[in-house]
């Protein structure tokens, strides 16, 4: 294959990757220590429309994925209420946060901004001077967005603070056994809360990067899934962050690969390409996910 | 103690009162006035045919949930599931034509496999290979749209398409009008007689009994000795063949063919219908009739007050959210899921 096409996916790969990704890193951490957030999905879906509406507004990117971040502590800390203190099944509380991520996002959107999609300020990728001219590995890796290095720095931040420090114990051992972790003076709730929080205002910065970053615009909807594969993601890395966070990438990959045959074989009904990353997502779960204990 | 559970239920109710009249606001409109609107709506010439209609499919899809859930299996495949049920019954209804009342049967059938089909086979995915249902259900449901937007693109197109849609279904295989004048349809009759076998099936037979334990407890099921991985994918399937039938349902009550987007975002309401029902199969019909008027009376808040459909979508989260409170506020109540 022509190498210029390889770097252009795999480019893209990246880009379209790492909205899944942002996502998957605070849903490992809030996985570690015992608790899923289906609910992410609606997270990003809120954040998306947060971040779209608030870079209108004021007229500043930076400020837009400010907001997004502070709406996706505010619905995560919604969830660490239900969970945490009144009790709810985790996963009820987490398809009551999809369903209203749907809602809150589309019923606003159509109230400002309207439903059509109109676009917005985005972010530049950050100009890396003579980096970015490098073959191959120029535009892979240094033409990406500021957001994208943010992402692998809170990826590698992350599995460091669960791995090697005494926070990151804690952490883990509220998810092996939170009666154990209490017998130990562990706060588990707190620690949960903490997590849980995180793992809201990483949803809050992937949807936000799928608004103002990728697509430059809302649409209804636009998350198509992206909250549901990062949870597939944290599954599929174990609950490692650096691996879900690389995981996610490989999704991306199916979704850059899938738009490039989309402009190769315009023969070929869209429809059966569009499905790939979803169909590789099952077939991972399939395949990674054998001796892993049961998520539900 | 009962001072505690007042200002609990209190807070609960306060919640599910305040959250959607807080957007409702936020639109630059009044709540009561929303109030006024769906209720003179649901009780108008149109508005009680339609809340029915709309509370068909949510009632089979929400047993289907609820069935599933009390097994302890998530089944968030329910939009895809309709769609499979909607592509298999239309795949075959040709061949039914002049059957008569056989035909419609068969056609009902036919949905109910299209849907059990692909659940059970998630339900096996779950069993053989540790794969979670709850993500690969919500996978299918992006598979399932986009299978069915080419189908009525392709190979099930209307002869003559004005827009994406797909041939119609022989007349055999239509549910008559029940009402003149209505939409009312015979869907009501199956939805009906659906949720009667459910109550008998969850507390009269073996297989009811043994879903339930195992969703109470799947070490003590497994240490009974039931079959635990027949079971789930049993459960699965059945859970998806509702909703498959209520696919089915719709296209031979109202549509007669599929058209895109049919039935969209019912799967996700079928879930709050089975928790506002608390998963009981008797009152999952009265849930739906709840959602039905949420659904039929959209139409008439966008047309009266411009508030954007998915208001809709607001109240359903937030009926999930102060139900799966409830245990809370009554801690002497058994918490269901």
């Amino acid at each position: 294959m022509d190498p210029l096409l390889i770097t252009g996916i795999l480019a893209a790969g990246i880009r379209l990757g790492m909205a899944i990704g942002l996502s998957a890193i605070g849903e490992s951490a809030s996985e570690r220590s015992g608790i899923f957030n289906i609910g992410i999905e609606g997270i990003m879906l809120s954040a998306a429309f947060v971040a779209a509406w608030g870079s209108v507004r004021t007229g500043s990117p930076w400020l837009g994925i400010a907001f997004a971040m502070v709406i996706g502590l505010m619905l995560a800390s919604f969830h660490a209420l239900m969970v945490l203190v009144l009790g709810v099944n985790q996963f009820i509380s987490g398809i009551g946060m999809v369903i209203f991520g749907f809602g809150f996002s589309s019923f606003a959107a159509r109230l400002t901004i309207g439903a059509r999609p109109i676009s917005i300020p985005g972010l530049p990728p950050v100009d890396l001077g003579p980096l970015t001219n490098i073959p191959v590995v120029g535009p892979i890796f240094f033409g990406q967005s500021p957001l994208a290095y943010i992402a692998l720095g809170l990826a590698l931040a992350t599995g460091w603070l669960i791995n090697r420090t005494a926070l990151g114990l804690e952490i883990r051992a509220c998810g092996e056994s939170a009666e154990v972790a209490r017998t130990l003076a562990i706060p588990v709730r707190a620690r949960r809360t903490a997590c849980i929080l995180f793992g809201g205002l990483t949803a809050g910065l992937g949807g936000a990067y799928l608004s103002v970053v990728q697509v430059h615009a809302f649409v209804e909807g636009m998350v198509a899934g992206r909250g549901f594969l990062a949870v597939a993601c944290v599954m599929l890395g174990r609950r490692r962050p650096l691996i879900a966070f690389l995981a996610s990438l490989g999704f991306g990959l199916a979704e850059a690969t899938q738009i490039r045959l989309q402009t190769l074989y315009p023969g070929l009904p869209y429809q059966f390409l569009v499905i790939l990353p979803y169909l590789a997502a099952i077939v991972a779960l399939v395949i990674g996910h054998r001796n892993v204990e049961r998520a539900a | 103690m009962i001072m505690v559970r007042v200002i609990r239920l209190g807070l609960v109710f306060g919640f599910a009162a305040l959250v959607p009249s807080l957007f409702v606001l936020l639109a630059g409109q009044s709540p009561w006035r929303v109030l006024t609107t769906l209720v003179l709506y649901a009780f108008g010439p149109q508005g009680w045919s339609e809340l029915l209609v709309h509370a068909i499919p949510l009632t089979l899809i929400g047993l289907g949930v609820a069935f599933a859930l009390r097994a302890g299996l998530f089944n968030i495949g329910g939009d895809g599931q309709l769609i499979a049920g909607t592509v298999v019954s239309v795949f075959f209804a040709p061949y039914f034509a002049g059957w008569g009342i056989a035909g419609l049967i068969a056609f009902l059938v036919c949905g109910l496999i299209g849907g059990a089909a692909i659940a059970a086979f998630v339900g096996y995915l779950r069993e053989r290979f540790n794969a979670s249902e709850i993500i690969v259900t919500i996978m299918l449901n992006y598979v399932a749209v986009q299978m069915v937007s080419y189908l009525i693109r392709g190979p099930m197109a209307d002869p003559m398409p004005f827009w994406p849609r797909s041939y119609a279904i022989p007349p055999d295989c239509v549910l008559p009008v029940l009402v003149p004048g209505t939409r009312l349809h015979a869907g009501l009759i199956v939805a009906l007689v659906v949720v009667v076998l459910f109550a008998i099936v969850q507390r009269q037979t073996a297989f009811g009994f043994q879903s339930s334990v195992f969703g109470a407890n799947p070490g003590a099921a497994a240490y009974a000795g039931f079959r635990v991985k027949a079971l789930t994918i049993g459960v699965m399937g059945i859970s998806g063949g509702l909703a498959g039938l209520a696919g089915a349902v719709e296209v031979g009550g109202i549509y007669q063919r599929i058209v895109e987007s049919m039935g969209e975002g019912f799967g996700l309401a079928g879930i709050a219908v089975a928790l506002i029902a608390r998963l009981e199969p008797v009152a999952i019909p009265f849930a739906a009739c709840l959602f039905g008027i949420f659904f039929a009376g959209a139409g008439a808040l966008q047309r009266e007050l411009a508030l954007p459909f998915p208001l809709v979508w607001i109240v359903e989260a937030t009926v999930i959210f102060a139900v799966a409170a409830l245990h809370w506020a009554l801690p002497g109540r058994k918490a269901e899921a």
